[in-house]
């Protein structure tokens, strides 16, 4: 008898134990909010870190600017960046996380992977989001979502087009194989490439990044090597082959090549090197190289590519909608709940909205189904 | 009433934890009035549950490292996964449950087999080498499901998956939590669990006695296996998503961690170090935002330190043990000699090789007239 | 040609898997632990480079000794702070302490240095040209300072009195203590040597690429775990062995587009395979298990 007391005494213990805790807690929505809160997730920490930090100073960067110019119509924006160390399983409890905080309106993620498992949470409770850098072709599958930067697939077409009015009858490609980004453009590349043209495909993975002499033996007979790839493997690739591959062969790569220049001194490779892209962290002049100047002094030139470019703008496209919103007389206070927020920017952004002038292009504009388009320039890195 | 005198109510208290929160929260879920924070978390938890007790087995009871352990749940998540989005593709919106059990099964199943080829090679290796093949293995299996064509499991992108009802799912993760302790520990206290106990002490005294230690050993793989792919598949309804590299090998490691943490063979002590981590990790991962994140990896690395440190320091014991909630409950009530039973001592607690005499008659072969056990009911 | 290409470069990258190897082989030997923070250690020596020869311009070869250095006290306070309190506990919880040693200097060094990759660059080798073929001359320093660093590794061992002590204590410990070894101080210099080629093995492979980050030394790391058990965990041409056997098979495997993907798979199941053969390693001591 004793010991049935005992467990029915332990029961209402434990009972009494959760009563104590409030899990219905009403914690989150923006009613309390004082300023226009932004959220992202993005990998602050990790290997991945370098992206999510540059997103997130350039971000917190043009936060700063507006609110020092007097916010919007002296409300304030705040922006809060969680870390989701590239890992797709955090992004929900950051997701929760930032709606408690408040957020009305949100960068997305920073890379695709995460961003795929934020896309759906994001449209179940219909909130705005315009990612910076995650260029994954089905991140703006819904129509709450929208890109700064180019999808993954357009940039393979147009490349592949590229090649072919190039004139080559055989191209060398490096990428890789475990990273979406890299994946995304080349089957999109290879689908668009003229059947006549011989290829050389060499890969490599994240557990194989730091010795391509393998690689650059198979691929020294290229005229045409084309990576799409982010900076950092590329520029390792390209200090190990400089004395193996012939001077006149063209390293032709993506967005992703924006920041080869921080990583090494572009004049000691002999080869060419130019990339299709929207930034250029050599810029001299416009927005561009307004932008730079700026990073570099705030936070050094490290963490500076195009990742965080595309974030300046996305706050500053965020600031103009929401300005011109208000232009037209419409209620945009901090009290305006993330749905409604994201009806009237949805409509703002497939409607024509144009940021005139930002770090990543002039006159970007977004389409119907949430790409940007603004125009990409080829640069000639070198 | 005099059975349940002698239930040990101690072993119990695990279940009656778990039932009372789950009666608790899923209170408050199936009114859909739970906050999403402390819903993800349940979820997390109860996957992390799944793991540990099931890593639990390998580790603890049958002494061997495994370093493998999230390469099964890799397994199970993604063909639980893909039967899940067969199925919901063929069924049609309305047969969520129904379409979770299938996959559950599947992926389950799909993970045993894995555990029987895992298995294989812990028949020849011991100790470290063993937990290198694992660790192998895990990383195998990933970098396959990674590099298959993106048709077959989406490549690099992951395989999509069907989310569940976010209200619901963890109230099905804590019963799988139950079932899965319930049948884990049973199988510890029947006379296959005393056999691979028994191997984890001596395997040459085993074989000595007439263990199938290659049996036994391929049993408890398997099975260990089998509930590290339904914390998969559970996985895989919680994420849009599958994707690979949340299977790498530091995930075997964190699952390890928890069942280190807890203490080796002490099924209760899994549960509460899962929870624990996955609590730790969760509320690191939200206080510490924007230029804090940095100290995240800082601390979790600390605390695991200090604690492994604290729990297993040689010096340490004394004072362990004289801090310990055990010897201050005892300073509380006065012992009575007359009243300690033969059978208060715990299974997870007593050196298997006092029990040689009934590890001794469990394998007789069943062709041999005289086996204690028959005896014994004759008796009765 | 293209054959023998493929095989010096992936003796040159298996060289260096070699060298981080032995030092898990070493620890493993004397202190039969696994020292999952080893990779990092790497990591380490990759900053302390950067600090001395890219931040304080030194000369490139006496960066290198300052970074062995370093390594060589990191390796031992890891061992004081982290791993001796726990001689004697279950060898589990010494292993769960190395991985949150490794945790702990991954997340320091990102405090420290950031985010972004940290590039350090050292000598430009090169090219050699014996007759009509050329060489890369990194893959002969490798190759050669390897060679050279096992052989007095070996010699090392063999021959002095702190490298036999080395190999009573890895025998049997208790013994060694009675016949007046210091097995403290044993376990010290191995985890001193392990860290020291650690260094080695970081140097090597800022030369070969310079970017340094947090990560640099995790995958390596489990790499040459896996040479160390190819080779037969213990042994010290073993693990020169397994790490020269995951070069060459890492750089076959990359020379076709099918199969590329799949490299790091290749490796472990070659891993599963010939342990499957030879339970201990290819050159690993059988050890007969005794009642």
């Amino acid at each position: 008898m004793k010991k049935v007391l005992a467990i029915t005494m332990a029961a209402l213990m434990v009972a009494a134990m959760f009563a104590g805790c409030t899990p219905a807690g009403t914690a989150g929505g923006n009613a309390k909010n004082t300023e226009f809160v932004i959220g992202m997730s993005g990998p602050l920490t990790g290997g991945a870190a370098v992206y999510g930090v540059a997103v997130k100073n350039a971000a917190q960067m043009a936060v700063d600017e507006i609110n020092a110019a007097g916010g919007l119509n002296g409300v304030n924006f705040k922006l809060i960046a969680t870390d989701d160390q590239h890992d797709a399983t955090k992004v929900a409890t950051n997701y929760a996380n930032l709606m408690n905080q408040g957020m009305q309106v949100s960068l997305g993620t920073v890379t695709t992977a995460p961003g795929l498992e934020f896309k759906p949470l994001a449209k179940e409770d219909n909130v705005f989001f315009l990612t910076p850098s995650a260029s994954g072709d089905k991140i703006p599958e819904f129509d709450n979502g929208f890109q700064m930067c180019f999808a993954d697939g357009n940039q393979g077409a147009v490349a592949a087009d590229y090649v072919n009015n190039a004139g080559l009858t055989k191209i060398g490609v490096f990428y890789k194989s475990d990273d979406s980004y890299s994946n995304g453009i080349y089957k999109q590349f290879k689908e668009n490439l003229d059947a006549d043209i011989e290829v050389v495909e060499t890969s490599f993975t994240e557990a194989t990044s730091t010795d391509f002499a393998t690689q650059i033996s198979q691929l020294k007979e290229c005229p045409f090597i084309f990576m799409p790839i982010y900076y950092q493997p590329a520029a390792v690739f390209m200090e190990q082959a400089k004395n193996e591959v012939p001077a006149g062969v063209t390293y032709y790569g993506c967005d992703g090549f924006d920041g080869l220049a921080g990583q090494l001194d572009l004049t000691t490779i002999p080869q060419e090197v130019s990339m299709l892209s929207h930034f250029d962290a050599t810029a001299t002049e416009g927005k561009a190289a307004e932008f730079v100047k700026k990073y570099t002094e705030k936070f050094g030139a490290e963490t500076l590519n195009q990742f965080g470019a595309s974030a300046y703008d996305c706050v500053y496209a965020i600031y103009g909608a929401m300005k011109e919103l208000i232009d037209e007389g419409k209620e945009v206070t901090p009290q305006t709940t993330a749905s409604d927020l994201c009806d009237m920017l949805k409509a703002k952004f497939t409607g024509g909205y144009t940021l005139a002038e930002g770090a990543t292009g002039a006159n970007i504009k977004w389409n119907a189904d949430g790409t940007v388009a603004k125009g990409a320039v080829k640069y000639n890195l070198k | 009433m005099s059975k349940f005198r002698n239930v040990k109510w101690k072993q119990y208290v695990a279940y009656l934890l778990l039932i009372a929160a789950t009666c608790y929260f899923g209170f408050f879920g199936l009114q859909r009035s739970l906050d999403r924070i402390t819903t993800i978390l349940l979820e997390k938890a109860a996957v992390a549950m799944i793991l540990a007790v099931s890593l639990n087995l390998v580790v603890g009871f049958l002494g061997e490292l495994s370093l493998g352990h999230a390469g099964f749940m890799c397994v199970g998540a993604y063909l639980g996964a893909k039967t899940a989005v067969a199925l919901t593709a063929s069924m049609g919106p309305g047969n969520e449950l129904v379409i979770l059990l299938i996959s559950l099964l599947v992926g389950g199943v799909a993970a045993a087999v894995c555990g029987v080829v895992i298995g294989l090679p812990a028949l020849r290796l011991r100790g470290d080498y063993l937990a290198i093949v694992t660790l192998a293995f895990g990383e195998i299996v990933r970098s396959i499901f990674e590099n298959l064509p993106d048709e077959m499991f989406g490549g690099s992108l992951g395989q999509q998956a069907v989310r569940y009802i976010r209200h619901h799912l963890f109230i099905i993760g804590f019963i799988l939590v139950i079932l899965t302790l319930a049948i884990i520990q049973n199988f510890i206290r029947s006379k296959h669990g005393r056999a691979v106990t028994s191997i984890r002490d001596s395997e040459i005294a085993a074989r000595a006695t007439g263990i199938n230690v290659t049996k036994y050993k391929l049993m408890v793989f398997t099975i260990s296996a089998f509930f590290a792919g339904i914390a998969g598949v559970l996985f895989s309804f919680t994420q849009n998503k599958v994707q690979p590299t949340t299977f790498d090998y530091n995930y075997s490691i964190e699952i390890l961690v928890m069942v280190v943490l807890g203490g080796m063979g002490s099924l209760n002590g899994s549960l509460i170090a899962a929870l624990l981590i996955t609590y730790l990790n969760e509320q690191l991962q939200i206080v510490l935002t924007g230029d804090l994140a940095v100290l995240r990896g800082l601390m979790y690395a600390l605390v695991m330190i200090l604690l492994v440190i604290y729990r297993n320091a040689p010096a340490l014991k004394v004072f362990r043990e004289k801090a310990s909630i055990k010897n201050l409950l005892a300073k509380l009530k006065t012992h009575d000699p007359s009243k300690i039973h033969d059978d208060e001592a715990s299974w997870d607690r007593v050196p298997t090789k006092i029990m040689v005499d009934e590890v001794l008659s469990v394998d007789i072969q069943p062709q041999s007239p005289y086996t204690p056990d028959k005896q014994w009911k004759e008796e009765k | 040609m293209k054959f023998l290409e493929t095989l010096l470069n992936g003796l040159s990258s298996g060289s260096t898997y070699a060298m981080i190897a032995l030092g898990y082989t070493m620890v493993y030997g004397i202190a039969k632990m696994l020292n999952f923070a080893h990779g990092d250690v790497i990591m380490v020596g990759g900053y302390t480079l950067f600090v001395t020869a890219m931040t304080m311009g030194m000369h490139p070869l006496v960066a290198l000794l300052l970074a062995v250095i370093c390594c060589a006290i990191l390796g031992v306070t890891i061992e004081k702070l982290a791993y001796k309190p726990l001689r004697g506990a279950s060898p589990l919880a010494v292993l769960i302490t190395a991985i949150g040693m490794s945790y702990l200097l991954q997340s320091m060094a990102q405090m420290i240095f950031g985010s972004a990759d940290r590039m350090v660059r050292l000598f430009d080798l090169g090219k050699i040209n014996i007759g009509s073929f050329r060489i890369s001359a990194y893959t002969v320093v490798t190759l050669s300072c390897s060679a050279v660093i096992m052989v007095a590794l070996s010699l090392f061992v063999k021959y002095t009195r702190i490298g036999r002590a080395m190999i009573a204590v890895s025998e049997d410990k208790a013994a060694a203590q009675l016949m007046g070894i210091n097995v403290n101080f044993i376990i010290t210099i191995t985890f001193a040597i392990g860290s020291a080629l650690a260094a080695f093995a970081g140097f090597f492979m800022v030369l070969k690429s310079p970017p340094v980050n947090s990560t640099l030394g995790a995958m390596p790391g489990i790499k040459a775990f896996t040479a160390a058990v190819i080779g037969g965990i213990g042994s010290i041409p073993g693990a020169m062995l397994g790490g020269i056997l995951m070069g060459v098979v890492e750089s076959f495997a990359q020379t076709s587009p099918v199969i590329a993907p799949f490299t790091v798979a290749i490796e472990f199941s070659i891993l599963i395979v010939i342990l499957l053969v030879r339970p201990s390693g290819i050159l690993g001591k059988k050890r007969r298990e005794k009642v």
